[in-house]
């Protein structure tokens, strides 16, 4: 598959890798499919983990990371395989 | 010629556990084997693999030590780690401290750089047992404006447990924080650090918590600001600022953790969340059944608690008339017991207790020692002394 054939996806940054790989276990646990990538430049100066979710998710997911106080620090939707 | 190999009663638990708990060495061996990669960094797969092994390790440790937030756990290379940047992180020169006098050089060597740079330090007696007493801190704390107490959870010498809740209400209501050194108590006492009142909490992971050595933990509770010792990489966050992220726990975890060490943590702290009652009663009996061999000996003394009073399993004795480095010396080569003699990196616990100049002769009671251990030390020292 080609990055050519990219789709849209939502990427959450966080303040540290603890912080996203909570949410990724709080995100799992609830039933969200969640993929941790590279952090991409275009949500900041991040260099470590981001958590991507397919875009229809992407409301819940925030919910629920709200709910629990652990909102992300960035939000960028971007394409992606 | 060599020695030929024996079984060794090991009863050195006060200084590091041994032998290791199923799965401690495991883990260990298969951080380095399979999850070799930096944590907290890349996100391809064995990248995750060794953060989400500290992620669970720290969450396991969080659980276990009563931590609502996990951020708020640490990794550290050990207890003096934790030690020092509880205390060089808060103190600053003009502010005052009020410690016991029973401290591990852990913190009273941290405490003397930080007097010579105009912090000033007073110590308060604890009793001839080695036990702090409340009252004494309190009027210490109340004779002038103190920005924290400092003690010890439990004493690695006389094995008491220090009344850490009390004195942290002390410190409190005069506006003062509680720092605390948990060595010796994180895993021989259940500890809730979010109802225990201290402020910062220290410990290793290789004595009662039944790690590998070369990792501890430091708490510090949600909101301090505590000012960090290293700064350099953390992976995650903030890479292009200058300084160091505040965020925890990374602003305390400069550069490569000690992922292996944090994996045998990790399968440790598992282990003794699943087994702490029956650990801690076990210990327990043994340190008592222990303690009350020792006074039935002609020529020893026990020092600290009395036998049914409050200890975590440390005993340590004074051998009268005999040095204790040398009962160490026959206990090991004759009979193949691990102890400890000396002073114990606690030289101000040995002043308290008039032993300063002897020394005692330690043991610690722990993980996999049996009831024909003791009574072989006992019989022993018996033949040792007689």
């Amino acid at each position: 598959m080609s990055l050519r054939e990219a789709r849209p996806f939502v990427v959450y940054g966080f303040a540290t890798t603890h912080a996203a790989l909570a949410a990724e276990s709080l995100l799992k646990d609830l039933g969200i499919a969640v993929v941790p990538v590279p952090a991409p430049k275009s949500i900041g100066s991040l260099c470590g983990i981001a958590l991507r979710v397919e875009p229809e998710e992407a409301p819940r997911a925030e919910q629920l990371l709200s709910n629990a106080g652990m909102e992300p620090t960035a939000r960028v939707e971007m394409d992606d395989l | 010629m060599t020695d030929a190999p024996r079984r060794t009663v090991y009863l050195d638990h006060g200084a590091s556990s041994w032998p290791k708990p199923p799965g401690v060495v495991e883990a260990v061996a298969s951080a380095i084997a399979e999850y070799g990669a930096n944590p907290g960094r890349g996100a391809y797969a064995m990248g995750l693999a060794a953060s989400r092994l500290i992620f669970e390790a720290r969450r396991d440790a969080a659980m276990l030590l009563g931590v609502r937030d996990s951020a708020d756990l640490a990794f550290l290379s050990g207890c003096t780690e934790g030690c020092n940047l509880m205390l060089k992180g808060v103190l600053r020169p003009g502010d005052r401290v009020v410690v016991s006098s029973v401290e591990h050089n852990a913190i009273t060597r941290p405490l003397h750089v930080l007097e010579q740079r105009g912090v000033r330090v007073d110590v308060v007696e604890a009793d001839e047992r080695g036990v702090v007493d409340a009252g004494r801190m309190e009027e210490a704390v109340d004779a002038a404006p103190t920005r924290a107490v400092v003690c010890q959870h439990a004493s690695n010498v006389t094995g008491a447990i220090q009344p850490v809740a009390d004195l942290a209400d002390i410190a409190h209501s005069a506006g003062a924080l509680m720092l605390v050194d948990g060595a010796q108590a994180a895993g021989h006492l259940p500890v809730d650090l979010g109802s225990l009142g201290a402020d910062a909490w220290s410990a290793s992971g290789h004595k009662g918590l039944l790690g590998p050595q070369g990792v501890g933990l430091l708490y510090l509770r949600p909101g301090l600001d505590v000012e960090e010792l290293s700064q350099g990489g953390t992976g995650g966050s903030n890479s292009e600022e200058p300084g160091q992220p505040t965020a925890r726990p990374e602003r305390y975890e400069a550069g490569t953790p000690n992922t292996p060490g944090i994996a045998g943590l990790g399968a440790a702290v598992r282990y003794v969340s699943s087994h702490a009652d029956e650990l801690r009663s076990e210990e327990r009996r043994l340190a008592r059944r222990l303690h009350e061999g020792l006074l039935a000996i002609d020529g020893v003394r026990v020092l600290g608690p009395e036998p049914g009073e409050p200890r975590v399993p440390i005993v340590s004795a004074v051998t009268l008339g005999v040095a204790p480095d040398r009962v160490a010396f026959e206990l090991d080569r004759r009979y193949g017991v691990a102890v400890r003699a000396g002073l114990h990196c606690s030289p101000a616990t040995h002043r308290t207790l008039g032993t300063l100049e002897t020394g005692a002769l330690r043991f610690g009671v722990g993980f996999g020692d049996t009831d024909a251990d003791i009574d072989l030390v006992l019989g022993a020292l018996a033949e040792i002394l007689a």
